[in-house]
């Protein structure tokens, strides 16, 4: 029999570990996307800043593709299920997912959420994640396409000051545009910004209280 | 943002390491945190030294090595930082996503990790 080779009381092993903390998330939002793909569901991400009217968005295009298509919709808040009633409204199965204090939406929390809906029986699923524009941007949940919505009201420097979000997107809507002159906000300069940091993002301009701008929202999204 | 849950996943995957090697203390752990995880070294710190008080971690060093964030280019192959445009109303050097050789759009590839890169322990 072989020696065996024991350590020395008070030897230092150092061992390489090459532990990604972060990589949890980004594997189950790996494994969302494969469920999603296999039953056809198309995930859309809806994220953006507080109030800038993700959930009116969304509202809007529920009632206009609700001939269409079989929809569904998760609405991550904290703790109320305002948001998801209002969606509810419209005639689509809603899924609250309130995250207690987290700031944000996981891939885990929507996982989870996937066994409260028929995936097979869904088109297209909208997720609405908690208003935020930082951190939802680290937290990829497995999506098709990433919306990020700011309004005129959250003034002019709301894309300098979070580039990293408009980076994920795919569309990017600037809602309350009637505001814009009361709000002394040049939507223009915005556009700008958002050509300047991410050339790749669709950019549409919207009235999500009278519907204007949303059939083009629709459309980028190839809805 | 969110050092404390992170720092508390870190120290619970060093001190299953430990246990595994059935270690006596734990003298360094060496960290690398990528500049776009938005995670402060400072507050990385000071959670570290919260948490590990009590353990057979406390004490030891913490070594931290920040990663810049990292794009690549498909059109020219450019692996890189960022392009940084300057903004002639704000001021604000905003990172972006075109390729600072050719002007093509980049995809992020690095700078999102944190990672445990490797612990020395005492055993």
């Amino acid at each position: 029999m072989r020696e065996v080779v024991k350590a020395e009381e008070g030897e230092v092993y150092d061992i390489e570990l090459e532990a990604d903390i972060l990589r949890a998330n980004e594997r189950l939002a790996e494994e969302n996307k494969e469920l999603l793909r296999k039953h056809r569901v198309v995930a859309i991400d809806v994220m953006g800043a507080i109030g800038s009217g993700k959930t009116s968005l969304i509202e809007k295009m529920v009632e206009a593709l609700k001939e269409k298509y079989r929809m569904a919709a998760f609405k991550g808040d904290l703790t109320t299920t305002i948001d998801a009633e209002l969606i509810g409204r419209h005639g689509v199965e809603v899924v609250a997912i309130n995250t207690g204090k987290e700031c944000h939406l996981d891939a885990n929390l929507v996982r989870k959420a996937f066994q409260k809906i028929d995936l097979e029986k869904t088109d297209v699923l909208f997720i609405e994640n908690v208003g935020n524009l930082i951190c939802p941007a680290e937290f990829p949940l497995g999506s098709e396409k990433r919306v990020v919505v700011v309004s005129v009201t959250e003034g002019p420097y709301m894309v300098v000051k979070h580039p990293f979000i408009f980076m994920e997107a795919d569309v990017v809507v600037f809602n309350k545009v009637d505001l814009a002159q009361a709000m002394g906000v040049d939507v223009k300069k915005l556009q700008a910004d958002v050509e300047k940091v991410n050339p790749r993002a669709r950019i549409v301009a919207t009235n999500c209280r009278s519907g204007e701008g949303v059939k083009e929202v629709i459309e980028a999204l190839g809805l | 943002m969110h050092e404390g849950s992170v720092t508390t996943q870190i120290v619970e995957n060093v001190l299953e390491e430990a246990k595994k090697h059935e270690a006596k203390r734990v003298a360094e752990v060496h960290l690398v945190i990528g500049k776009l995880t938005f995670l402060n070294p400072e507050q990385v710190r000071f959670w570290y030294e919260v948490l590990t008080k009590d353990t057979i971690m406390e004490g030891s060093k913490l070594r931290i090595e920040e990663k810049n964030g990292l794009v690549k280019c498909s059109e020219c192959g450019y692996e890189g930082g960022f392009k940084y445009e300057d903004d002639p109303i704000y001021h604000v050097p905003t990172p972006t996503l075109r390729c600072p050789k050719c002007g093509g759009i980049v995809e992020i590839v690095g700078g999102r990790d944190c990672l445990i890169k490797s612990v020395k322990l005492i055993v």
